[in-house]
């Protein structure tokens, strides 16, 4: 399905990088017509950072940029020239939402700041979500998804064990919490909207959203007052929980035990009697002081087996297992993923097919087509007759002037 | 005050992977009913037992997946429970199903029930499928979705995120796919049915992983071993850990790293400068990472992590601390902008501390309260 539920919602988007443009893309996914000013003074770092297509740089070519752009116009304007700031104000005129994820001061610098074009469209909504918010002794911290995941513990506790962080392999802030806070802010402005008539200017700190992903952790640290430990892959609660070597070159199995019919069935599929009668690893408890003991005993078992069969034995029992999955387990090896139909190519003129995720659910039974990720600068003409009736001619002047480079 | 979803009811059946798309529109206004049989859903169940020594007591979770929803006793597995659920969902504009919870293999029953209401299932791997039925759990979910795999070290197995985040990366998608369809529903009348699959949460949340698979033939690696710059890690210092981000792709923080090195008159200064630093591709291997860390951690080791981060922002070097929990409550910018807030739980414990908002919005629409206890349809805000 091509969803129109968003029709008749447009976007000036400013937003560049990663997780803004992961979030207008909600919007334009289902139906809103999103207009993502760029500038090739200041490129969209994602179009200069790949993956690129074949591994040719180009423009075009970023798979990255691909993924967090599907169904959106590009408009060429360099903001540096005052022509294009004005060419902006006028499209924010005739948009529902102005979006940005620059850092504190910047849309004020270029006269874009809420109180001014609140004026010019009193019933905007207005995202900015620069990384600590706007104001405070820490605003101007300059940093990237990886700094946002320190400063909130969640690489402090992506760890192996106590005193042993490794940190999150992603800018993983970027790709979950900040996107999807953002798009979901969006949407409730737009529905307090309809309600109201007002618009509403929405400062979203990309610390503060994604300080709500660690919420449990920091209720729990706010009544004990300790420091919850670094479990890494383990649990608190039981054991065996880990993830383990399987046959193979570098595959690995997940098996997460919890209560005592998961060990109990584990230990069967394992054929380890001795385990089974083993009276200290009859409960949980048993089972976290011999931690050791249960994790060797897994380990030599799962060593010895493809990791899909450990899943295959341990699933039909009822024990949560599962392959740990690479990328190209994923897209070319995933039964589930591909009976639910979650990938998509798309065609672009450029690169040919671009692998794409769906959105991670169906409506109404269906996947949510994708539009693919715009040229740069490709509805910049379009965009400029269609909502500010310029000809060719004015556009063309516009052009050799440099103001839609 | 009208807050933007003031007006809409949800009856939450869930009890894990869909909680916080729940709490996400209680806060906005939303009237979120948790339906729960007699003796409560299986998370208030866990969160009413006394956790062992060294376990994370499920009640905190509990508290804050379910803060500002009311909560109703219905047993729909009696007629009159039926019934009763029935006529609130003739009343209601979202229904929020869980796999292994109330409800959730009575779909049909659930959509005949109501034409103009958004019903949204959250499961780990979606209603169809060959592993619609497969057991699960936060690291099985991580690891099948492709995350796992991207954190730890290369000598070492994949690495899970901390603290549940199958639970809130399925909660946010699950909420603003809801968000979406409720959009048109208000609007057109027309009902819709959402199946969010937790798998597909976290194989949507993988960076650019896939597109590097299908554009380079590449899979992306744990340690970043040949794709991450020597500076973007944790370092030592004095105190604690920092995290760094100086790749010459963000020339701005690596010379001003150099520089205040040089204006310390600290020897580093003077290695960094070296032309092999300059090289992008050597920056990426394991014997620069080595050297990097060395040099590196020999200016830090003076500095404590406030220091650091004080003059990181005054030069524009990307650096932040790698705080822990404990730490975040004083975190400086939180403490400025009073992000934190107080709930206290509505069976007589003491206060507790919550992240504030995720995002602030121009208007006060967004408030938190304690979750209700079994079967209080009614809350004092």
């Amino acid at each position: 399905m091509r969803p129109d539920f968003l029709k008749g919602v447009r976007f000036t988007d400013l937003t560049w990088a990663g997780a803004g443009p992961f979030g207008t893309k909600v919007f334009s996914d289902f139906g809103a017509e999103v207009l993502k000013i760029e500038s090739m003074t200041r490129p969209d770092s994602v179009r200069t950072a790949g993956p690129f297509k074949d591994g040719v740089v180009g423009t075009n070519r970023s798979g990255y940029f691909a993924s967090r752009n599907t169904g959106k116009k590009s408009v060429a304007l360099n903001l540096k020239t005052e022509e294009a700031r004005r060419i902006v104000i006028d499209l924010i005129a005739q948009s529902d939402v102005v979006t940005n994820n620059f850092g504190p001061g910047a849309m004020e610098r270029l006269g874009l700041g809420y109180e001014t074009l609140r004026e010019i469209k009193p019933d905007l909504i207005y995202l900015s979500m620069p990384m600590y918010g706007q104001d405070g002794p820490r605003a101007n911290l300059l940093g990237v998804g990886m700094t946002i995941s320190a400063v909130t513990s969640i690489m402090w506790h992506t760890a192996y064990g106590p005193n042993d962080p490794v940190g999150p392999g992603t800018h993983y802030p970027d790709h979950a919490a900040n996107p999807y806070h953002a798009a979901f802010a969006v949407l409730a402005a737009l529905t307090h909207r309809r309600k109201t008539g007002r618009g509403m200017k929405i400062d979203l700190s990309q610390v503060e959203s994604t300080a709500n992903f660690v919420g449990p952790a920091l209720v729990e640290t706010s009544a004990t007052g300790e420091e919850i430990p670094q479990v890494g892959n383990r649990s608190r609660t039981d054991a065996p929980h880990n993830i383990f070597a399987a046959r193979g070159d570098d595959d690995w199995v997940a098996i997460s035990v919890a209560g005592d019919a998961h060990w109990q069935a584990l230990a069967r599929a394992m054929n380890r009697a001795d385990l089974l009668d083993d009276a200290a690893l009859a409960s949980a408890s048993g089972r976290l002081a011999a931690l050791e003991r249960v994790e060797a005993a897994v380990a030599q078992w799962t060593r010895e087996r493809d990791a899909a069969e450990t899943v295959a034995a341990l699933r039909a029992l009822g024990v949560p297992a599962a392959v740990v999955a690479r990328s190209s387990e994923l897209v070319q090896h995933d039964p589930q993923l591909a009976a639910r139909g979650y990938w998509q190519h798309v065609q672009h003129p450029e690169v040919g097919p671009v692998l794409l995720s769906s959105p991670p659910f169906t409506i109404d039974g269906e996947r949510v087509e994708l539009d693919r990720p715009p040229l740069f600068g490709e509805h910049t003409q379009q965009v400029l007759h269609d909502l500010l009736g310029m000809s060719a001619q004015d556009v063309a002047g516009l052009e050799a002037s440099g103001v839609l480079s | 005050m009208e807050q933007p979803y003031s007006g809409v009811t949800i009856l939450d059946l869930t009890h894990d992977l869909g909680r916080y798309a729940g709490r996400l529109f209680a806060d906005l206004g939303a009237q979120v009913i948790r339906i729960e049989p007699p003796g409560g859903l299986a998370d208030r169940r866990a969160a009413q037992e006394e956790a062992p020594p060294g376990a994370a007591p499920a009640a905190y979770e509990f508290e804050f997946l379910n803060a500002s929803k009311l909560s109703r006793v219905i047993d729909t597995a009696t007629q009159a429970g039926r019934t009763a659920f029935a006529s609130l969902l003739a009343e209601s504009q979202v229904v929020l199903l869980e796999r292994d919870g109330p409800l959730f293999d009575e779909l049909e029953w659930v959509k005949s029930l109501a034409s103009a209401v958004v019903v949204t299932s959250v499961s780990p791997f979606g209603r169809s499928g060959p592993w619609a039925d497969a057991p699960s759990s936060d690291l099985v979910l991580q690891a099948a979705g492709g995350i796992a795999w991207l954190s730890g070290r290369l000598d070492g197995p994949p690495l899970r995120l901390p603290g549940s985040q199958a639970t809130m990366i399925t909660g946010v998608y699950a909420a603003v796919a809801t968000a979406v369809a409720l959009h048109d529903t208000l609007a057109s009348g027309r009902g819709h049915v959402v199946d969010v699959s937790a798998q597909e949460c976290i194989a949507h949340s993988l960076q650019n992983s896939i597109q590097v698979f299908d554009f380079e033939d590449r899979i992306s690696m744990r340690g970043g071993e040949g794709t991450r710059d020597c500076s973007e890690d944790m370092f030592a210092c004095k105190d604690g850990l920092i995290f760094l981000a100086a790749p010459r792709t963000l020339g701005v923080s690596w010379n001003a790293l150099v520089q205040w090195m040089r204006d310390a008159g600290h020897p580093s200064a003077e290695e960094l400068s070296a032309g092999r630093w300059s090289d992008r591709t050597w920056r990426m291997t394991g014997e620069a990472k080595r050297a990097f860390r060395a040099t590196l951690e020999s200016f830090t080791k003076d500095y404590t992590k406030e220091q650091l981060t004080e003059e990181g922002i005054r030069r524009k070097v990307v650096l932040g601390p790698v705080s822990t929990v404990r730490d975040v409550f004083d975190d400086p910018q939180l403490l400025h902008r009073q992000y934190f807030q107080t709930v206290t739980p509505a069976q007589g414990a003491h206060p507790l501390k919550f992240p504030g908002a995720p995002y602030r919005l121009s208007e006060p629409v967004w408030r938190v309260a304690a979750a209700a206890p079994l079967g209080h349809p009614e809350q004092s805000r």
